[in-house]
């Protein structure tokens, strides 16, 4: 078997290569001609950074556009001491209210004309108009105008000084071109043909879209910031997280950004080519108890209005056993609701305890006792039991929720779990339709994600729990009100400690991400927030060359 | 005949209508909008959700925007899809061939491969020969489809190697193939999808082909063939398969239907860029106009795959002609 193997690979190798007419080895000379073949679960959905949704457009979108600025390594997100030039060079804040952006004189879009003001302000405008429904448009919401003063100035102006002004003004937008756009209609702009086939001004210039495999870009040689380190980034789309990983295993790709489940993470460890590297998450996983009541949302919950069961059922999770079980101990369990991306983690910061003896007490101190001797608490002949919504379309959740269950059982709780598909489950707990849902959240560097989900304003969006402290409302908009890092830092404390001695939820943990990515890689690295910002730097040592890595135009 | 494909275009007409309408009612009624989920703890802001709605027309009541969809599904408009921001048509071109071409593929290994498996068990009926296929056929006819393609992906595509694990050619090294070469290469990435989906119906064809020859063969032109001294092989493929042929044809207006369904899991299970993949996407993102559209192209694609059929058998079988 292993010689009509080998005589088969042996075959196809010579066929390929006399069918080939490949570029002859050495025309690409020193570090830079890698090839990386990014292997994804799902396919990109536009390449226009304002209408990208899915996680694969805004990744390759990271590599075509730039930013003004990034946030530095440690992804601290106030002041702006820390960030790190992109398409502006310098910038000032003229008074706490007007910020002024100097724009590099070398920067150009990928068809030659120079990044330019004009562009910058149009960009803004895009993204602040409601037909495009960009996501990052809230994120806008207190920079009052943008303005070219000439080609290379921009003038920012807010509506108040806060602590992430800077960050709010040169991270969330992608700049895109006006000379291309300008005269596309709104309505139109995210089904234009450049959304398929864009101009950007990134290390990476767009090559071809070929729909339902795979998107090609090559290297901008004369990219201002530097030559990129690879000369060629092949996404290949897959239909599921299965095939993308045989793809990876099988050598025909050398990336997976996120590996999933810990089978997946073991059979890529086993491989001799892979390597697993990880990183943080930007998500953190939590279980939220709804304060109203379901069936009639006037009324109280009657089990999660009150505080003290919900200290008691979070006492009773063992969240390291569930990170263990669930991720196989890849993650943290977090101390708030908050993941290692934010730069207000601390990984001393103290963690509720597993003390499943203390939430008895607690519980037989508000009445709950087995009356009945049927294994479930009771009080007044109702058991102590409610529903739990977990989403078919997430493996950790489901199987976390299987050991809350069985953990909740052994102190006389009962857990009836109610899996839903991910759309109609993210409906019912939009609509407060449960007694307890297991959310995720994330996707975001700056701590005013916290407030996002645990504000009494979120009520209307992502507090599904209904969850309102004002206390905690005035701590959140003071820190995001603050102007100086340290008062920031200490107001967030102050807000997560409040939040967490509430027991809105049960933070169970945040994983750490496992990417696969091919040994002959170096210089690799990957950011919580955009894992392929960075992929431009990365580099194949000649040495160490594939077989794709000599395949170029 | 122009009356018999009048009546059979007017039935399938009727078909693609109660297609269109059931899908258009199924994903609406699905609770959750196309635009609330981004990825993995991602989620939209609603009233950036509600923006969009505004901006597709989902706001209008349902019966508006039924009628609003049929008008346009009459004038060759499938409407525009929410996840990818381009017309339903656009993607449909792309998608649509290669899926022909993979159930084209499966529909050969399927009839070749029955066909000869049927006639070798026939020739030798109850040996071991026959036993064995029957075996093999039988344990074929009840394997899913998506887990025969899984188990094909990772013997011949993970562990050995021979094939490639996804994809209808190399994205890295097709661009600076020969024309020959990316004939090839396309050939090459076929095989494994193909196989996978053309071989549970090789099993259904081989039981079929082989019932047909063992009935042929007891007629009495077959002891004529044998008395006038030809050989074994040319009685067999001459004059009994040719004969045995005709219940098989039949089993091509049945086929098309089931390799389109089929298509679904192999081309999800091999990233496949097809209609079925498209489809599959589309209803996890709720993508109403894909999802729509991808039923209605399948539909007409299955009653024209049985009209041709059923013309197909008019043609080879003379009898039903003098019945019609």
């Amino acid at each position: 078997m292993k010689t009509l193997s080998t005589m088969l690979r042996l075959s196809a190798g010579t066929l390929l290569v006399t069918l080939a007419g490949c570029e002859p080895a050495g025309t690409c000379s020193g570090d830079w001609c890698g090839t990386v073949v990014v292997s994804a679960a799902a396919e990109a959905d536009v390449l226009l950074p304002p209408a990208s949704r899915q996680d694969v457009g805004i990744a390759i979108g990271d590599l075509l556009f730039l930013k003004l600025a990034d946030v530095g390594p440690d992804l601290r997100t106030v002041g702006n001491a820390a960030f790190v030039p992109q398409l502006a060079e310098s910038w000032e804040f003229t008074d706490p209210l007007t910020l002024v952006l100097t724009l590099r004189s070398d920067a150009r879009w990928h068809d030659g004309t120079p990044v330019t003001a004009s562009d910058v302000t149009f960009t803004f405008d895009v993204y602040r108009d409601t037909l495009m429904a960009a996501r990052e448009r809230q994120r806008l919401d207190r920079i009052v105008s943008m303005a070219a003063r000439d080609d290379r100035t921009v003038v920012v102006r807010y509506s108040r000084a806060y602590a992430e002004q800077f960050f709010d003004a040169v991270y969330h937008m992608r700049i895109i071109p006006r000379h291309v756009l300008d005269s596309v209609p709104r309505d139109r702009l995210a089904g234009h043909a450049f959304g398929r086939q864009p101009i950007g001004n990134g290390p990476f210039r767009f090559v071809q879209w070929r729909t339902g495999e795979s998107i090609e870009l090559e290297a901008d040689s004369t990219f201002f910031l530097g030559r990129p380190g690879l000369r060629r980034i092949v996404w290949r789309f897959s239909a599921d997280m299965n095939t993308a990983l045989t793809q990876l295993l099988a050598d025909e790709a050398d990336v997976i950004n996120f590996l999933g489940g810990p089978d997946n993470v073991r059979r890529v460890e086993e491989a001799d080519h892979l390597s697993v590297r990880e990183y943080p998450s930007s998500v953190y996983f939590y279980v939220a108890f709804n304060f109203r009541d379901p069936s009639d949302p006037s009324r109280p919950h009657p089990l999660f209005a009150d505080r003290e069961v919900r200290r008691a059922v979070t006492l009773a999770v063992d969240r390291p056993t569930v990170l263990q079980a669930v991720l196989g101990g890849r993650g943290y369990v977090p101390p708030g609701p908050m993941s290692p991306a934010l730069w207000i983690w601390d990984d001393e910061r103290p963690r509720v305890p597993f003390d499943s003896a203390e939430a008895r007490r607690i519980l037989a101190r508000r009445g709950w006792m087995d009356s009945d001797g049927d294994g479930t608490l009771d009080r007044g002949g109702e058991p102590l039991a409610f529903e739990l919504l977990v989403t078919t379309s997430s493996a950790p959740r489901r199987q976390a929720a299987q050991i809350i269950q069985e953990q909740l059982r052994r102190i006389g709780i009962s857990v009836r779990i109610t899996e839903l598909e991910f759309n109609t489950f993210l409906s019912q707990a939009a609509n407060r339709q449960f007694d307890a849902v297991f959310g995720a959240y994330g996707g975001e560097i700056s701590p005013a994600s916290v407030g996002e989900v645990w504000s009494t304003a979120a009520r209307e969006t992502f507090n599904y729990g209904q969850y309102s402290n004002p206390t905690v409302d005035r701590l959140i908009r003071n820190a995001m009100n603050a102007t100086d890092v340290q008062s920031a830092e200490g107001l967030w404390d102050q807000a997560i400690t409040a939040i967490v001695e509430d027991a809105p939820a049960i933070w169970m943990f945040t994983p750490t991400t496992a990417a696969g990515v091919h040994r002959r890689f170096d210089g690799v690295s990957l950011r919580p927030d955009q894992w392929a910002a960075t992929l431009w730097s990365w580099r194949v040592p000649p040495d160490r060359y594939h077989e794709r890595d000599r395949f170029a135009r | 005949m122009a009356r018999f494909v009048a009546v059979r275009i007017a039935q399938a007409a009727a078909i693609v209508f109660l297609v269109a309408t059931l899908t258009f009612v199924l994903i609406h009624l699905a609770p959750g909008s196309p635009f609330m989920a981004g990825g993995e703890g991602l989620v939209v802001p609603p009233e950036i959700v509600e923006q969009q709605e505004r901006n597709f027309g989902l706001d209008q009541p349902l019966p508006v925007q039924y009628l609003r969809y049929l008008s346009n599904v009459v004038r060759g408009d499938f409407g525009y899809s929410f996840a990818a921001h381009r017309p339903v048509r656009e993607a449909f071109l792309e998608r649509v061939p290669n899926t022909l071409l993979l159930a084209g593929a499966a529909l050969i290994v399927m009839f070749l491969v029955g066909t000869l498996v049927g006639a070798l068990q026939s020739a030798r009926p109850a040996s071991k020969t026959d036993d064995v296929l029957s075996l093999v056929t039988l344990g074929l006819y009840s394997t899913p489809v998506f887990w025969l393609g899984l188990m094909l992906l990772l013997v011949f595509g993970e562990s050995l190697q021979w094939f490639p694990v996804g994809g209808t050619h190399d994205a890295v090294v097709y661009p600076y193939l020969t024309a020959l070469g990316k004939v090839g290469n396309r050939l090459h990435h076929l095989v494994l999808p193909a196989v996978a989906l053309g071989l549970v119906g090789a099993a259904v064809t081989a039981r079929y082909q082989r019932a047909a020859m063992l009935e042929v063969i007891r007629q009495d032109f077959m002891r004529t063939a044998k008395a006038k001294g030809l050989t074994e092989r040319i009685v067999l493929f001459r004059h009994a398969l040719r004969n045995a042929l005709l219940p098989t044809v039949t089993l091509f207006g049945l086929a098309f239907p089931v390799l389109l369904s089929g298509a679904v899991l192999v081309e999800s299970v091999f990233a496949w860029p097809g209609l079925g993949r498209l489809a599959v996407d589309a209803v996890h993102q709720r993508d109403y106009a894909v999802v729509t559209g991808a039923a209605i192209v399948t539909a007409v694609m299955v009653v024209l795959g049985s009209l041709l059929a059923d013309l197909l058998y008019r043609v080879v079988d003379p009898r039903t002609r003098e019945a019609a």
